[in-house]
């Protein structure tokens, strides 16, 4: 009897009265010695040290394997998935704006993605970060081997459910975010991801996030960033990078067409980007430095953490994973 | 002089003590004060900072779901029973209300309340970057931060950038409550409180005598009158007040005074008029006169509040001084007064700063190093360069980041001292200084040409 009291004990919430709490509590001191106490104390410290999960579930871990604090994080190990499904639906629906957007490429491929939380305390976080890694990881491997080569780049853009259809290390991404808000017990959400291949030799693909890592790496993350396909002839020097910290810069909205579009009377307001004025060196503007570079912008995108709004929209069916790829 | 303040404290302290309970104790305490004439005490108004109800910022920091908005609420509650404070339930706490501090939005929920012996201002901010906002536009500098954790979750991963986050705003004193305790057993609110130690000394703090309070705010607010209902509040009160020293104003440290306006008084010389700081001013101390690039030594020939010439002056009061051998040509508003060798000049200083989103009237594109504009402080400006640390590459609009000034010529900064950058008479950027360091040279007055050696600073 006062075992079973103990096993639902920590999980007591505000459903049972005041009253019954008391005697609950009063039943198990009774029957806790306390010799037994100090033991199972200093064990709880330890497997909690360990596996890092809320003082709640760890104790009732110890509690349903007698102190055996081997089995105990095994269960907590198999529960961690279900329990974090769990607080994942409650959580569900809480307003995710804050997070990361990171990006992985390399010379022919590149992703973007973005993974949203609820505050930037998380986004902070060393975990949130490892989430965001694995993420970009899944779409990278992706985009790598289901992107069908066909035009000069194929992209695809994934919304959050696809996001969580994909894999790393035989789990499922939406399994490890559910993990994740298990957690920090903060809503998270995979919000939005861009794929690209670039199919012929001469499309290069470069990106850029904000605040840049102090080191050039193939893989970053902040709170902006962009992908870009472009030709360029092999024998200049790559502006690539360049080139994608001055969208992340200035946010233009199309790359505009010498021919057909006009250049705004306010360059503060220019919106095609090849009539910008060029963010590193505004003596001149992106047309000119594209030509002086023999630079080609094929493509871009630009994400803003947070710039998109979790908008549902009820009766549009989602297309299977394999049809929606776009080509250019 | 003397007489004036004797006067006035007494008025003061008449008027005050009427307010509160006139019992027997503040009749005694009136005769005493009569009769116990410490000149140096009123001359001073020394006694008078004391006995004022103190204020204190103070911060809730905290998981989303581990009860902030109802630790505030529940305190709220229990002081409106002493009549001293406003309850403002649970639902009226707004979330994050934006507000704007020179035209930066902020969501902060601001909450006023006051016990026996201070008036709080309360302050909760959902996010880090709204906590520095906060911090940068300088509506309220944290004196002590509430760290609330739920003892049923105890520490969770963020907690750390929790302890990170009141580690940059510079709080100085941390209390952490354990809230939900009725929802756990003993040996589990031990496990917390140990964990919470370990992660306070972490970090910094002295974690094995920082108070930990043990309650249940959602008892608190029901007024339940268990050990971790309403008295738990009153024992967080209690540790606020104990725990976090009031703050005096500074008469200890050197004086200065930044120069509002100076005029020549025919026959006598140049008088500088402005608002002391911190510190006393007595006849003929000696000063120096510093700002724009310019270091004169003088002497205080004689000062004057309020038109009647006065032997010293305190921190707060509002004085002209007739400096000595000074023209009239050498001050200009802007300039500071203080005591001879107690401040130094320099056009070099780290800070932390934030760009205006473009929403808040903004800049459109970043920045980068060597962005030059001129800099507005106190009653002054002056031309200044901002470069950003060498890990940086440039600062979006609505990022803040520690950054380098250097200023056309050489000015005093002290630390915490706030400044705005205006472009085309806009307002882009504001910051509040850290650190004042070496000068540096100015080549030709071209502050495009300065070489910053970052890396080894």
């Amino acid at each position: 009897m006062p075992g079973l009291h103990k096993l639902r004990l920590p999980f007591v919430k505000a459903d049972y009265t005041y009253k019954a709490k008391m005697i609950f509590q009063l039943v198990r001191s009774f029957h806790t010695s306390l010799s037994f106490r100090a033991a199972e104390s200093s064990l709880l410290a330890k497997l909690r040290k360990k596996t890092g999960y809320t003082i709640a579930n760890c104790k009732k871990a110890l509690e349903m394997h007698n102190n055996d604090t081997d089995k105990a994080e095994a269960w907590l190990n198999d529960q961690a998935q279900a329990m974090g499904w769990a607080k994942a639906t409650k959580l569900a629906g809480r307003k995710a704006l804050q997070g990361l957007v990171a990006v992985k490429f390399d010379k022919n491929h590149g992703v973007l993605v973005e993974l949203n939380c609820e505050t930037d305390f998380v986004a902070k976080n060393e975990k949130f970060h490892k989430m965001v890694e694995d993420a970009t990881s899944a779409c990278y491997k992706f985009a790598h081997t289901n992107l069908q080569s066909k035009g000069a780049v194929t992209k695809m853009e994934l919304d959050s459910e696809q996001l969580g259809n994909l894999s790393i290390d035989g789990k499922k991404l939406s399994e490890v975010l559910a993990l994740f808000i298990g957690s920090v017990g903060e809503n998270a959400v995979l919000r939005r991801a861009e794929c690209w291949k670039a199919n012929s030799n001469d499309v290069k693909i470069s990106a850029y996030t904000h605040p840049a890592p102090s080191v050039a790496s193939d893989y970053s993350a902040g709170k902006y960033g962009a992908l870009l396909a472009y030709k360029q002839a092999n024998d200049i020097e790559d502006r690539g990078r360049q080139l994608c910290q001055h969208i992340v810069g200035c946010s233009p909205l199309k790359i505009g067409d010498k021919d057909n579009d006009k250049p705004a009377t306010n360059l503060d307001d220019e919106v095609c980007l090849i009539f910008q004025e060029y963010l590193l060196d505004p003596s001149y503007t992106v047309q000119e430095f594209l030509e002086e570079n023999k630079m080609e912008v094929i493509d871009y995108i630009r994400f803003s953490c947070g710039e998109s709004e979790e908008t549902s929209l009820p009766g549009v069916e989602k297309q299977p994973l394999d049809t929606v790829q776009t080509l250019q | 002089m003397n007489g004036r303040y004797l006067i006035s404290s007494l008025i003061c302290s008449v008027s005050r003590k009427l307010v509160s309970k006139p019992t027997r104790i503040t009749c005694h305490r009136l005769l005493v004060n009569v009769i116990n004439v410490n000149i140096r005490d009123y001359s001073t108004q020394k006694n008078l900072v004391v006995e004022e109800k103190k204020h204190c910022n103070v911060g809730t920091i905290g998981h989303v779901d581990h009860g902030k908005t109802t630790l505030t609420a529940a305190i709220t509650k229990v002081l409106s029973k002493e009549g001293t404070t406003k309850y403002i339930p649970y639902d009226k706490i707004d979330k994050a209300p934006e507000e704007k501090a020179r035209g930066i939005t902020i969501n902060a929920a601001h909450v006023g309340y006051s016990t026996k012996n201070r008036h709080y201002a309360h302050t909760d901010c959902p996010g880090h970057a709204d906590y520095i906002r906060n911090m940068i536009s300088g509506t309220s500098q944290m004196d002590a931060a509430i760290l609330v954790v739920a003892a049923t979750d105890g520490p969770m991963p963020q907690t750390r950038e929790h302890l990170l986050l009141a580690k940059q705003v510079g709080v100085q004193y941390i209390l952490v409550f354990i809230n939900k305790v009725d929802l756990v057993d003993e040996e589990v609110l031990d496990l917390v409180e140990i964990e919470m130690r370990d992660m306070l000394t972490d970090f910094g703090y002295d974690g094995n005598n920082i108070p930990i309070i043990k309650g249940s705010a959602l008892k608190a607010l029901n007024d339940d009158p268990s050990d971790i209902g309403v008295p738990s509040i009153n024992h967080l009160l209690d540790s606020l007040d104990n725990h976090v020293p009031t703050i005096v104003r500074d008469l200890e440290s050197p004086f200065l005074m930044p120069i509002d306006k100076a005029f020549t008084v025919p026959g006598r010389g140049t008088v500088v008029v402005g608002t002391i700081k911190r510190g006393v001013m007595k006849k003929n101390d000696e000063a120096h006169l510093m700002g724009f690039g310019i270091k004169v030594k003088t002497t205080l020939s004689d000062m004057q509040i309020f038109r009647s010439s006065v032997l010293e002056a305190i921190a707060g009061d509002n004085v002209g001084v007739l400096l000595r051998s000074i023209k009239l040509r050498s001050v200009e508003s802007g300039m500071l007064l203080c005591a001879a060798g107690s401040e130094e000049m320099s056009n070099h200083f780290k800070a932390k700063i934030y760009f205006l989103a473009r929403s808040e009237g903004g800049r459109k594109k970043p920045v980068f190093s060597k962005y030059s504009q001129q800099m507005f402080s106190g009653t002054w400006n002056i031309a200044c360069r901002i470069d950003l640390e060498p890990t940086i590459e440039m600062l979006m609009p609505g990022d803040h980041a520690e950054v380098y000034l250097t200023l056309l010529e050489g000015m005093v900064m002290t630390t915490g001292q706030p400044f705005t950058i205006r472009e085309n008479n806009v307002t882009v950027a504001t910051g509040i200084v850290t650190e004042t360091l070496k000068t540096i040279d100015v080549p030709n007055g071209k502050l495009g040409r300065v070489e910053l050696n970052l890396s080894k600073e």
